[in-house]
Order: C-alpha cells, then sequence, then structure tokens
C-alpha cells in the first residue's frame, strides 16, 4: 500500500469577515455609521444644501441661527450651514486622499527598504528620521514656501504637503514590519527562487503588512483634517472663499463672542469627524489585531 | 503539611478519574480531553504519549491544578495527595504548586527569567514556597541543587545569566528549579525537545538518576516514544482526549494492544531495523471537529466495524497492570498477522553514476560586525574545507548537532549566503556564488524546502498561489495551464486539488509541508535541498512523508541533499551520508557504512545517544560524561578532541586528522586506526546492529 491520499478535512470555513465585524467594539461601529453620514453629506450636500456657499448677503450679516439660517450666517452674509455641509467634501477628499497617497509611497519605500537593508536601508531612513525630527507644522509651512506663493492654496500642493509630512511616519512603520517578514522562511524561499525585490514586495510582504499598514492609514486619516484645517487656519491652506473648515474658523474667529456657531460648526464638524475615524481605525486595529494572533 | 489520606503508602499519589476538559474556541465548547481516568503511584513515572493536539499537555497541566485560560473542567476530579485540584481556590493552588507539584516547561529559554542571575531564580522559587528558614540556608541549597543536576562549580554558575549557559545546562536549571522545594510530583512537558540527541540522552540520564535518588513521581509528556521507553515505568497512550492504552513500558512496547498504539510505534524510524516492514499505517489525521461517537479512532482504524463507530470504548484490563480501550482488542493481533504480507515499504531508487552537485573545499564565514567600529570585523568560521558529491537521483545526508552548520551549508548551496572559499560545480559547471547572479535555469533545477511548514508558507496567499509562483516564474504559466501545473503539483504530493483554494492556516502541519514541498515539485528541479523537513511533524505524519520523498525520487529522479538531527531518519531515506561536527566532515560514506563500525568517535556517540523503543537503551558512558558542544571552535587540530572519549593524546591537538579509507567511498577522519576504531566499538554497550532486524510490534 502506497501513501494513502490525506482526505480533505471537514473545514469549518467561517467567513473572514463575519468573524471581523463579531470582534468589531460597539463604539466603532457607532463611528462607522457617523462615518457614512459624513461620506453622504460629502457625496450629496450639493444636491440639497440650502444655498449657494459662496453667495454673499443670504442674510444680514452675524445673524444667529434661525430656520432660514440653520447656524446662522457669516460676515459676508453666506450660510453656515451650507459653507459646513460643502466643506465636508474638500475636507474628507483632501484628507483621505492624501493620506492614502502617503500610505502607499511611505508603504513601499518602508518595505522594500526593510527587504533589501544594508546602505539604501541606512540612508532611507536616516533621511526619513531627519524629516520626522522637523515639527509637523514647521516642516508643513517649509514646504509650502519653498511651492511659492503661485502654487499656494492649490489642493495637490496640500496632498503634496501632507504626504510629504505623512509618508516618512509610514515608512518606518512599514519597515519595521518588513525587518521582522523577512527573516520568516517564506521569504527565503521566495528569494532562493530569485524573485526581484518588486515581486517580493508585492506578493509577500505587502498581503502580510496590509493590516499594519491599513491601521496606520486610519490613524494618520485621523489627523489629516486637523493638519489640513490647521494650515488653512494659519492662511496657508485652502484660500478664500473656500468653505474649509479651517479657514471658516480663522475667518470667523473675531466673532466668536458675538456668532458663535460661526467658529463652532465647523470646529464641531471637525472634531466629530476626526474622533470617529480614529475610533474606526481603533476597531479595525483590534478586530485584525486579534485574528493576527492567531495566523502568526 | 496535610495529610488528609488515611494511610499515604496504599494511596496512589495522583488519581484522576473522569477528566473532562474543553476549550472555548470561536462561539463553542470544544472538548481537548475526555473521561481521562487514571492514577499515578508514589515515586512512579508515567509518559504520556500520542500525536500532536491529543490533549496530552493539557491533561498533564492539570495535575498542577493548571487551566488554560478560556477553558473549564467540565466534570471528574484530580485527586492529589487526598485532595480535589479541580476545587481548589487559587490561594490553596499556589501552596500546592511548585511545592508538592512542580513543572518542567518544553522551551528553558523562556522559562527563565533573561535578567536575573540563576542563584536569585532558584532563592526565589524557593522563598516563594517558604523552603529554607533564612537567606544563608537558602543559598547553600541553591548550592546543592546546581550539584543535583550535574553542573560544574555551583558557586560560579549561581552567578550567571541564563543566556551564558547551553540549552541543555538551562534545562538543568529548569529541573533544579523544579526539584528545589522537593515535589512529590514533577511535570514534564517535553523538556528535550528542542535539545540535541546527545544532550538529550544527558538530560535523561539525569532524572533517571534523579529519581533513583530523591524519589519523586514524573509524568513525562512527549511525542518521543524513544524517550518514553528510557525513563517511564508505565506509558498511556491518548488520541483525541482519551487514553486508549495504559500498560508498563517493556510490556507496551513489546506487546501494544490498541491499533492507535500499533500504528504509532510501526511508525517509528529505527536506527536497528531501517527498514523493517509496517504492518499497521496510520493513515489519515486526527479531525477534532469530526468525531464518531463511539471510539474516536475508528476513522482511522483499519479494523473498525460499524458497532466502532457507535458504541463509546472505555479501558478494559487485558492483562496485569495492562489496560485497553478497544472492543476489537481480541482480534487485532490476528488480523495484523494477516496483513504482513501488505507491506508499505518503497525501496530506494538507485542512483545514477554521474554526479550532480560538487562541493569542494567550501568554508563559510558570518562577519560578526563590531558596533561602531566598521574597520575591523570578526570572522566566525561555520564551516570549514568540507568536501562531498551528490548525484543524480541520490540523497545525500548531512547529520550533526545543532551549530554543526549544516543548515549554512545548505543555504550556500541555495545560493543564499556566500562561502569565503571552495567550489561548487553543478551538472559540470561552476554554480554561481549567489542566486542573483545564477541562470534561471539553474534557479529552477535547485530548489528549497524548509524545517518550518508555518513560516516557509506564506499565511496570506492561497495554496494556488504558492503553488503556481514557480510555474508563473519559470515556465510562463498562466490561467489554464498554470491551474492544470498546480493540480498535478498537489496529486504529486498526494493532496486533494479541492485544497488549492484554501489559505495555509487551513491546514495541518503534514498537509502544509506537503504544499511546501508542491512548490518546490512545481519547479520541476533536480536537486530538492531538505533543511530538517521532517523535525517539525508528528512521527506518523514523518513517516508518510519520507514515503512520498522516495516515490517522487523514484518517479521524477530528483536528488535530495537532506539535513537532519534525527539519526533514524536519516538512515531510512539516504544513500549517503556525511556526519558534521563543528563545520568539519568527519565521517562520510553510504548510510550502511556510517551506521555500522568502525566508527568515527563522533559518530558513535551520535548514534548511542538516540533514544530507541526496544532495547535496553544503555546510554553509554561516552556520552554520559560528555561536556557538551563548546561555543567557539577550540584551537586543537581536530575540532572533536576537547569531547572526543577515546582521545588519543596531544596528538588530537596539534596535528590535522588524516583521512582513512576504509572502502572506497567511506573514510572518516581520525588519529585512531581503523581496526582499533572497531575495537573499541564492540567493546562499548551499542545497541545499534545488536538486535534482531524482525523487532516490530510483535503480534
Amino acid at each position: 500500500m502506497s501513501v494513502t491520499a490525506v482526505d480533505l478535512p471537514v473545514a469549518v470555513r467561517r467567513s473572514r469577515l463575519r468573524r471581523f465585524l463579531r470582534r468589531f467594539p460597539m463604539s466603532a461601529r457607532l463611528a462607522a455609521l457617523l462615518l457614512l453620514a459624513y461620506i453622504l453629506i460629502a457625496l450629496t450636500g450639493p444636491l440639497w444644501a440650502p444655498y449657494d456657499p459662496f453667495q454673499a448677503g443670504t442674510g444680514l450679516p452675524y445673524s444667529g441661527a434661525s430656520s432660514s439660517h440653520l447656524f446662522g450666517t457669516d460676515i459676508l452674509g453666506r450660510d453656515v450651514f451650507s459653507r459646513v455641509v460643502y466643506g465636508t467634501r474638500d475636507v474628507l477628499y483632501l484628507a483621505l486622499m492624501s493620506t492614502f497617497v502617503a500610505t502607499v509611497i511611505g508603504g513601499l519605500i518602508g518595505l522594500a527598504s526593510g527587504l533589501v537593508g544594508g546602505w539604501v536601508d541606512e540612508l532611507l531612513m536616516r533621511l526619513f528620521e531627519t524629516i520626522i525630527s522637523i515639527p509637523l507644522l514647521v516642516l508643513a509651512l517649509l514646504a509650502i514656501a519653498a511651492a511659492g506663493p503661485k502654487a499656494s492654496g492649490s489642493a495637490l500642493l496640500l496632498m503634496g504637503v501632507v504626504v510629504l509630512v505623512y509618508a516618512p511616519r509610514i515608512a518606518r512603520m512599514a519597515r519595521s514590519v518588513a525587518v521582522d517578514l523577512v527573516t520568516r522562511d517564506f521569504v527565503t524561499v521566495a528569494r532562493a527562487r530569485g524573485e526581484s525585490v518588486r515581486s517580493i514586495v508585492w506578493r509577500e510582504l505587502t498581503p502580510n503588512a496590509a493590516g499594519v499598514l491599513l491601521v496606520e492609514f486610519g490613524v494618520r486619516a485621523g489627523y489629516a483634517p486637523i493638519l489640513i484645517s490647521s494650515l488653512g487656519f494659519l492662511g496657508f491652506g485652502a484660500r478664500p472663499p473656500s468653505p474649509e473648515w479651517g479657514l471658516m474658523i480663522s475667518e470667523n474667529r473675531a466673532a466668536l463672542v458675538t456668532a458663535p456657531l460661526t467658529v463652532l460648526a465647523p470646529s464641531a464638524a471637525l472634531a466629530v469627524l476626526v474622533i470617529s475615524l480614529n475610533l474606526v481605525t481603533d476597531g479595525i486595529a483590534r478586530a485584525l489585531g486579534r485574528s493576527a494572533e492567531r495566523t502568526p | 503539611m496535610q495529610r488528609l489520606s488515611p494511610s499515604p503508602e496504599q494511596e496512589p499519589l495522583v488519581r484522576v478519574e473522569g477528566l473532562t476538559i474543553d476549550f472555548w474556541s470561536n462561539d463553542r465548547w470544544n472538548n481537548v480531553v475526555n473521561d481521562a481516568s487514571f492514577s499515578l503511584a508514589r515515586g512512579e513515572a508515567l509518559g504520556l504519549v500520542g500525536e500532536s493536539g491529543c490533549g496530552k499537555t493539557t491533561t498533564a497541566l492539570s495535575l498542577l491544578g493548571f487551566q488554560r485560560p478560556g477553558s473549564r473542567i467540565r466534570s471528574g476530579s484530580i485527586h492529589f495527595g487526598g485532595r480535589d485540584l479541580a476545587r481548589l481556590s487559587r490561594r490553596e493552588l499556589q501552596k500546592v504548586r511548585g511545592r508538592r507539584v512542580s513543572l518542567v516547561p518544553q522551551n528553558p529559554t523562556t522559562a527563565l527569567s533573561p535578567g536575573l542571575r540563576i542563584g536569585d531564580q532558584l532563592v526565589e522559587a524557593m522563598s516563594v514556597h517558604g523552603v529554607g528558614s533564612s537567606g544563608g540556608e537558602r543559598r547553600r541549597r541553591v548550592r546543592e541543587l546546581i550539584a543535583h543536576v550535574r553542573l560544574p562549580d555551583p558557586e560560579r554558575t549561581a552567578q550567571k545569566y541564563p543566556h551564558q549557559l547551553s540549552g541543555g545546562q538551562q534545562q538543568r536549571i529548569v529541573i533544579a528549579m523544579a526539584l528545589a522545594c522537593e515535589p512529590e510530583l514533577i511535570v514534564l512537558d517535553e523538556p528535550t525537545t528542542g535539545l540535541d540527541v546527545t544532550t538529550q540522552a544527558q538530560i535523561l540520564d539525569l532524572l533517571r538518576r534523579l529519581r533513583a535518588e530523591l524519589g519523586m513521581a514524573m509524568v513525562y509528556v512527549t511525542h518521543n516514544l524513544g524517550v518514553v521507553a528510557a525513563v517511564c515505568d508505565r506509558v498511556g497512550v491518548m488520541y483525541a482526549g482519551e487514553l486508549v492504552e495504559d500498560a508498563p513500558v517493556r510490556e507496551l512496547f513489546s506487546h501494544p494492544r490498541h491499533p492507535y498504539t500499533r500504528g504509532l510505534i510501526a511508525a517509528v524510524p529505527s536506527i536497528a531495523a531501517p527498514h523493517r516492514s509496517r504492518d499497521i499505517v496510520l493513515r489519515g489525521l486526527l479531525k477534532r471537529n469530526d468525531l464518531p461517537k463511539g471510539c474516536r479512532f475508528a476513522p482511522r482504524c483499519d479494523f473498525a466495524e460499524g458497532a466502532c463507530f457507535e458504541e463509546r470504548q472505555v479501558l478494559q484490563p487485558v492483562g496485569e497492570a495492562h489496560e485497553v480501550a478497544c472492543r476489537r482488542v481480541d482480534d487485532v493481533g490476528r488480523l495484523t498477522a494477516e496483513r504482513i504480507s501488505a507491506s508499505s515499504y518503497v525501496p530506494l531508487a538507485a542512483a545514477a553514476d554521474d554526479s550532480l552537485l560538487d562541493v569542494a573545499d567550501l568554508s563559510i564565514t558570518y562577519d560578526r560586525r563590531r558596533r561602531f567600529a566598521l574597520a575591523s570585523r570578526e570572522r566566525l568560521v561555520i564551516v570549514r574545507d568540507v568536501t562531498f558529491d551528490l548525484r543524480a537521483r541520490e540523497t545525500f545526508s548531512l547529520v550533526g548537532e545543532s551549530g554543526s552548520g549544516k543548515s549554512t551549508i545548505v543555504r550556500t548551496v541555495g545560493g543564499l549566503l556566500r562561502p569565503l572559499s571552495g567550489r561548487l560545480t553543478f551538472e559540470g559547471r561552476d554554480l554561481a556564488a549567489t542566486v542573483e547572479s545564477r541562470t534561471k535555469e539553474v534557479r529552477r533545477e535547485i530548489q528549497l524546502v524548509l524545517q518550518n511548514p508555518d513560516a516557509s508558507l506564506n499565511p496570506r496567499q492561497r495554496v494556488h498561489q504558492i503553488v503556481g509562483r514557480p510555474l508563473e516564474l519559470f515556465f510562463g504559466l498562466h490561467g489554464k495551464d498554470r491551474r492544470a501545473g498546480v493540480e498535478k503539483a498537489l496529486e504529486d504530493v498526494q493532496l486533494d486539488t479541492a485544497f488549492a483554494s484554501r489559505y495555509p492556516d487551513e491546514l495541518s502541519g503534514g498537509e502544509r509541508q506537503r504544499i511546501a514541498i508542491a512548490r518546490a515539485l512545481a519547479a520541476k528541479p533536480r536537486l530538492m535541498l531538505c533543511d530538517e523537513i521532517l523535525s517539525a511533524l508528528d512521527v506518523s505524519v514523518q513517516t508518510s512523508i519520507v514515503e512520498l520523498l522516495r516515490e517522487l525520487q523514484a518517479e521524477q529522479g530528483i536528488a535530495y541533499l537532506f539535513i537532519s538531527h534525527d539519526l533514524a531518519v536519516v538512515r531510512s531515506l539516504s544513500h549517503r551520508v556525511g556526519v558534521l561536527y563543528l563545520g568539519e566532515l568527519c565521517e562520510v560514506g553510504t548510510a550502511e557504512e556510517v551506521y555500522a563500525p568502525p566508527y568515527h568517535p563522533y559518530t558513535h556517540m551520535l548514534l548511542s545517544a538516540v533514544p530507541e523503543i526496544d532495547g535496553e537503551s544503555v546510554i553509554s558512558p561516552a556520552v554520559h560524561s560528555d561536556p557538551g558542544v563548546s561555543s567557539s571552535r577550540p584551537a586543537s587540530a581536530c575540532p572533536f578532541a576537547d569531547r572526543c572519549p577515546w582521545k588519543v593524546g596531544p596528538i588530537c591537538d596539534e596535528v590535522d586528522p588524516p583521512w582513512q579509507a576504509r572502502s572506497d567511498g567511506h573514510m572518516l577522519r581520525c588519529h585512531i586506526p581503523l581496526d582499533e576504531l572497531s575495537r573499541r566499538a564492540a567493546e562499548s554497550t551499542v545497541r545499534v546492529g545488536s538486535l534482531s532486524a524482525g523487532d516490530g510490534p510483535a503480534a
């Protein structure tokens, strides 16, 4: 008798998604709903927003909350509610896009750097550490200043700044994951097969680092609106008359006492967004973390 | 100390009754130990054996009143010295654990705290339980304990940190710690699994001596039947959480009754009888979530009838102190005898004459670069002037203890390490040093399979991605062709093609190793480098993979460069063997020649250290007084000189030993003449070759 074929185990194949959802904490579920609401507002806002966000004189300047102006109006008599709704678009789009780009670029550089090692790794990491050592806002302002007044205020420049600030941090994270992964035997086997660096990063490392990178993306995306709004507040981000929240807060800060809603509304919108993003990320990290324990 | 039992002499020390333990996983309780009952007399040594996942460790740890988080004792009792550990509070358990029952875990490196001195850790073990009245008394006891476990210079050893000791020495310290409070019972959970054979032999010898001196009882958990034969009085065989056979050790190995026990014993490779026919083959796997309501072994049993699946089997006495849980126990012997003709033995294919791989004067170093001093490098020689060749369709095995450089050689042949010097020739052409500088063709023809299938398969790739990658890379196959190639590779390793869509974590260890082999096969290699590919697997799975390798060699003409520390497995699979010590070859020859006298002194030591299930398992004095492998290579000319029991004199330290040829292919490197080596081998108590071949389980 030769070796008998190993028969198939009755696999109790539990849907991975279901297992993931069961571990997803309640706070994160609520936050996910909120986030969904933000995305809906961003997508459909222009269809139902009561006023054009740029139209001045929809009411008296600094009029308080009323049925026609839910959050009142600003100094030019623009409807604050409509501006906050339109601003969701800018903030979400900018924050998510730029963080996504930063995660992809930073992640791939970090993984490759950890895999290649040697002087390439050494050089890249020292460079990134130098960038990280510069305070966030200072670096962002430097980059904006370097880009010159022409580019100032463009969405592309803002994205570039966020990428510059976040990519090195994500790269370091990805590298530390890669350094651990490259000692694993499946990478050794791929090397012995003569796979290229690109192929090993893409096929062997990325799927295993995906969980960490996803969490990293979430955490960064949670702070990106703050960075973008800070720049707006300082006058280096979006240009007036953009309804970007940081810019709104900055423009209306003089009226904090007389018309508090003009400042509070965009602030609250920003705060709720940042907290929801963080809670969701935290939930993903937890749900992934435990299943990661099961599969080394 | 409280003794509740009326007469401690007659009452067994431990009485486990109907112990049933469940683990919570995902969303329900899974049964892990079912209705296990056994007892242990004072001073008795019980071995618990079975394949991985059979519940042996859980059962043994319950003797410490330990319950893994997320587990429950559904029913049953664990009486220890008259008290039921299952009912004791944590506070009361604390008084029993360490004091009256202690544990020796598997991995000594993680069992010792890395930041504390050995002596302090031993003192802590005592002071927690209030043993010893003063610090001075405890310190004295520490020295005594270190001497007990036969470590040199107790005073200085107590001052050392764990990382300053070797693995074997660390395990001795863990044993000393377990002994610190003079417990009545020691639970040992695979204490020698990570150790070299020679170190293992010493630890086993130590345990036997300690038991004779101190008279404590032992529960020894292991999957290695040879180890059980060496230290235990009685053996309990577990399957799927149930005890299926309980017998005195000699009785069990000479007259196993349960079909599972028979299969388990038959699966153990033997040095003495490498080619014995196996009458029972353990087929299939333990599937915990698919157990019948009757005998749990029935789905894998060759003799199962309809009733076996329905009736639960409990231990029934079949002889003196021998109990078996099998309703067909009286028929099994007869039925087995009738099946003898159906031998599963696949003979080794004949090797071709032409050389495939030539390794000449290979030396490999690791650069140990000092921090902050880029210029000054310390060279650590791992492999020195190793020469061997491998023919097509041949298996050449390298054996040796850890640190002998076996894996380093394999990695160098695989192009992952650059050698310091030496020449590699593959198919008559120079083999480039690194993977990057090798042609695609050469990379395809040399494939690597590694030890641990958990680590060598990407957990985020499905099987078809894993196995399909070499097809894409080397043959440019896509779509349908690629799928056909994957199916072919899976069939080659005898797995169902439905496995293609699974992830590695949905497979068992043996299945994963088959996938790793399938990935190598997909490249259609001429040479497969096998680095300890069996050591992470259960013995029944090992056997089936060994047979798979033999079949593949016969069908596809693949040559294997096989690395192992398991001498029995090596013998059953190899045409030729090279024995490696501290990076130097000391003996090369055909398997028959190397495993028969005259031996190189090191080969002799390795062979006599292997515990076998048959024979009297005499541990030769050579092994017993062996100081162990030193971490740095001694300055002497013969690397083995400082450990050699047959050392001739200063010549060993000063002059390189010459290669002595016994036959065309058999060479060994020693100052002692061959005749003298033969004579010495005959004198010492080596069991190899002294046994008849027909030592399979008697019917």
